[in-house]
């Protein structure tokens, strides 16, 4: 299987023509130009560019937290937000993963976990704190319920946070560059891990990153962004088949991959170099 | 059976640890120092390593050969049968808190060569580096239920998990810890040396060397002679039932005021950094009012008040109620935009927003907060005790200055300043128990 989940019915997104103005000062700045992006349900997403292009917008956009200008964005079907309602409404079908981590520092990795159906009142107490358990085990996490997120190493943390959005049963999760501040030892596990979860939860994922390996190594299909504005210049679908480990590094054709695409990625890394220059 | 033991190969170990699931994750420095308790041994094919009920002391590694694995059948492995190769690890029943016993059969099937750690010894190294011994721990979790098939005995590996932890800290151990803490360190002999340096300039400078300015002051001598004094000759001293009064009249007052302040003050400030409108309306009031001193507010207070006690309590808690609704709203604003973000995505509503993130969010700066407040509390009492009539630290003082004993006056500061020193370092304590999560952040950090 070459191809996310088949059989997947939910998670598709599909980004037509979204452009995001910011006006800040009557001076209108482009964050994102004409748009258009279609994710399967079930697929691994990676949306690459270099820092400040403009993708974290898209993901805002998405998740609820910000406005677009024009455009719409549907989740399997359903309008999130188009010009006529500029602002999704953040649910927990769609849960963001941020970059610096948002588990609340001042409840412990199982009542983080559980907090999202407590919340929402879905069921009760004994029967989320089950689940909860239950699903933190199934994740590596045995051991770490009753601490809290300081307590533990940031890779324990980012763990944490994925379950606490799996346990809402999301059909998307919208990952925002989490692995950025862990060292190279600690990412590779990470994406085992990640890849782990996947396997054993099937949900869209969008995922947002600059390292060009990463993206490729976990994704059906990356997107690499043009800088601001920010477009998809190259659409690139991996055909190494999932599921995959980290023999897949060493592989030729995830070399060939690589090849095809570093230069688009570069080319946009200088791009926002010189246009970052030429602000400073 | 016919078993080979073998020298110490530690390249090699650190090769294959580089491969097994629980190790490849921790740093080489720690997988030296595991590969330091290990032993190679070599099986000829047919040998029994071990079976289920023998004693588990070992945990095992496959450098070589082929060896299988069944567990017994009351721990309810979805698939109990399992051919291990090189890098596998089993035998982790050594690690188990409840099960001193192996669970399973272990027969090599093709010549085999293993590395045998100790589980006590493996523990205890990973106990001695918790942040190692987590990643460690979890990653054996891991295994157990994904390679082993049964999640049902991660419940027994949590109990060494949980113990790698620097301890449980918790609300008032976190206290305690914290005072052990202080006592091992050099700072309770330099405050010691700190309070001797200033009696001794108080005595010297009143006492012997009579300085200009100084020599007016009540002498130290004198002071605390009156202060222990049974027959006290302005009549304060620790035997006089009146010290006492005095005392628990500004304490009472200074709670009520400290209360009142906080139960209006907190939800005041919260709104405050919560509703942007609601900002726009308040806080310039707020701002104007904030910095009026307490004795200009005296004459007012008076008038407003016709029962002196209320005037008093009204002065004492106006600067507390400053203190902390500003530290509140500084603490809502403070919070983290990603946490609101994150519980939106969740699906908290508004008010469970406010409740389960505003209000812990805020919590460190609103403890910031009641440290100040109850600090000014007792600083806007002195003030405050003029306007009563009668009782009260801030009143002996004041007394005590138109009737001119001035050893009085000496005593009634330094009491003053001690009890305000207790009332400060309370609501701390209280700050430690509401937020263990953050204490036992900083324990951890080694910091306090």
């Amino acid at each position: 299987m070459s191809g996310p989940a088949q059989g997947q019915t939910r998670g598709a997104i599909k980004i037509d023509d979204v452009v995001k103005i910011y006006d800040p000062d009557g001076a209108a700045v482009m964050a994102v130009d004409h748009c258009s992006l279609d994710i399967e349900a079930g697929e691994i997403c990676m949306i690459v560019g270099p820092s400040g292009c403009g993708k974290t917008t898209l993901l805002n956009a998405i998740a609820g937290f910000h406005e677009i200008s024009s455009g719409s964005i549907t989740l399997d079907g359903e309008v999130l937000c188009s010009a006529a309602k500029p602002k999704a409404k953040p649910g927990s079908d769609r849960i963001v993963v941020f970059q610096n981590g948002a588990l609340f520092p001042w409840k412990t990795n199982l009542e983080n976990v559980a907090f999202g159906p407590l919340m929402q009142g879905r069921s009760g107490k004994a029967e989320v704190t089950e689940k909860a358990l239950g699903m933190m085990a199934d994740a590596g996490l045995a051991g770490v319920e009753h601490n809290y997120p300081g307590e533990v190493s940031s890779g324990v943390r980012r763990r944490v946070e994925i379950v606490r959005a799996l346990m809402n049963n999301p059909k998307v999760l919208l990952l925002d560059e989490p692995y950025r501040a862990l060292d190279s030892l600690t990412k590779s596990v990470m994406h085992e891990a990640l890849l782990e979860i996947y396997y054993k939860n099937k949900v869209t994922i969008f995922f947002i990153t600059h390292d060009l390996e990463e993206a490729i190594f976990l994704g059906h299909k990356v997107a690499i962004m043009t800088t601001r504005p920010c477009k998809p210049k190259k659409i690139l679908t991996v055909d190494i088949p999932h599921p995959r480990d980290y023999s897949v590094l060493t592989s030729k054709r995830f070399r060939e991959l690589i090849q095809e695409t570093s230069e688009a990625v570069h080319e946009e890394a200088l791009k926002a170099f010189q246009a970052g220059e030429k602000e400073g | 059976m016919e078993s080979v033991q073998k020298a110490v190969m530690p390249e090699v170990m650190m090769e294959i640890f580089k491969r097994t699931m629980p190790f490849q994750v921790v740093s080489d420095v720690m997988r030296r120092r595991i590969a330091a308790l290990g032993w190679q041994v070599s099986y000829q094919a047919g040998a029994v390593l071990y079976d289920a009920g023998d004693k588990a002391d070992d945990i095992y590694i496959v450098v070589s050969g082929k060896i299988e694995h069944a567990l017994e059948p009351g721990v309810n492995a979805r698939r109990p049968l399992q051919i291990l190769g090189a890098g596998d690890v089993f035998g982790w029943a050594a690690l188990l808190n409840t099960y001193p016993a192996r669970l399973a059969k272990a027969v090599c099937i093709e010549p085999a060569e293993v590395i045998r750690i100790n589980g006590d010894e493996l523990l205890r190294l990973l106990e001695s580096d918790p942040d190692a011994g987590d990643v460690v721990m979890s990653r054996f979790a891991t295994m157990i239920t994904r390679d082993y098939t049964v999640p049902d005995l991660i419940a027994q590996l949590r109990g060494i998990h949980r113990k790698l932890h620097s301890g449980d800290i918790q609300g008032m151990n976190l206290t305690l810890y914290r005072l052990s803490r202080w006592l091992k360190s050099p700072r309770p002999l330099l405050m010691l040396i700190g309070f001797t340096l200033f009696v001794a300039f108080w005595y010297l400078s009143v006492e012997v060397w009579k300085l200009p300015r100084f020599r007016e002051l009540p002498g130290i001598t004198t002071v605390f002679t009156e202060w222990i004094s049974k027959d006290p000759v302005y009549g304060l001293s620790i035997y006089t039932p009146e010290y006492y009064q005095h005392i628990g009249m500004s304490v009472w007052r200074v709670t009520q005021a400290f209360f009142l302040a906080t139960v209006i003050g907190v939800p005041f400030g919260l709104f405050l950094g919560w509703s942007k409108k609601f900002k726009e309306y308040a806080f310039p009031v707020f701002e104007l009012l904030r910095p009026i001193p307490v004795l200009a507010w005296v004459p007012l207070a008076i008038v407003m008040f016709v029962a002196t006690e209320s005037a008093v309590i009204y002065l004492t808690f106006l600067a507390s109620f400053f203190a902390t609704a500003l530290n509140t709203m500084l603490g809502v604003e403070s919070i983290d935009e990603s946490y609101t973000r994150a519980a939106n995505c969740l699906g908290a509503s508004k008010w469970q927003v406010f409740r389960h993130v505003i209000v812990p969010g805020s919590l460190p700066f609103i403890f910031t907060g009641l440290q100040i407040s109850v600090g000014v509390a007792w600083f806007s009492l002195v003030a405050a005790e003029m306007v009563s009539g009668q009782y009260g630290l801030g009143y002996v003082i004041n007394t005590s200055y138109t009737m001119v004993r001035y050893p009085t006056i000496v005593i009634g500061m330094i009491t003053l300043g001690a009890v305000g020193y207790i009332t400060s370092a309370m609501v701390r304590i209280a700050g430690d128990y509401l937020m263990r999560w953050r204490v036992r952040e900083l324990a951890l950090g080694g910091q306090s």
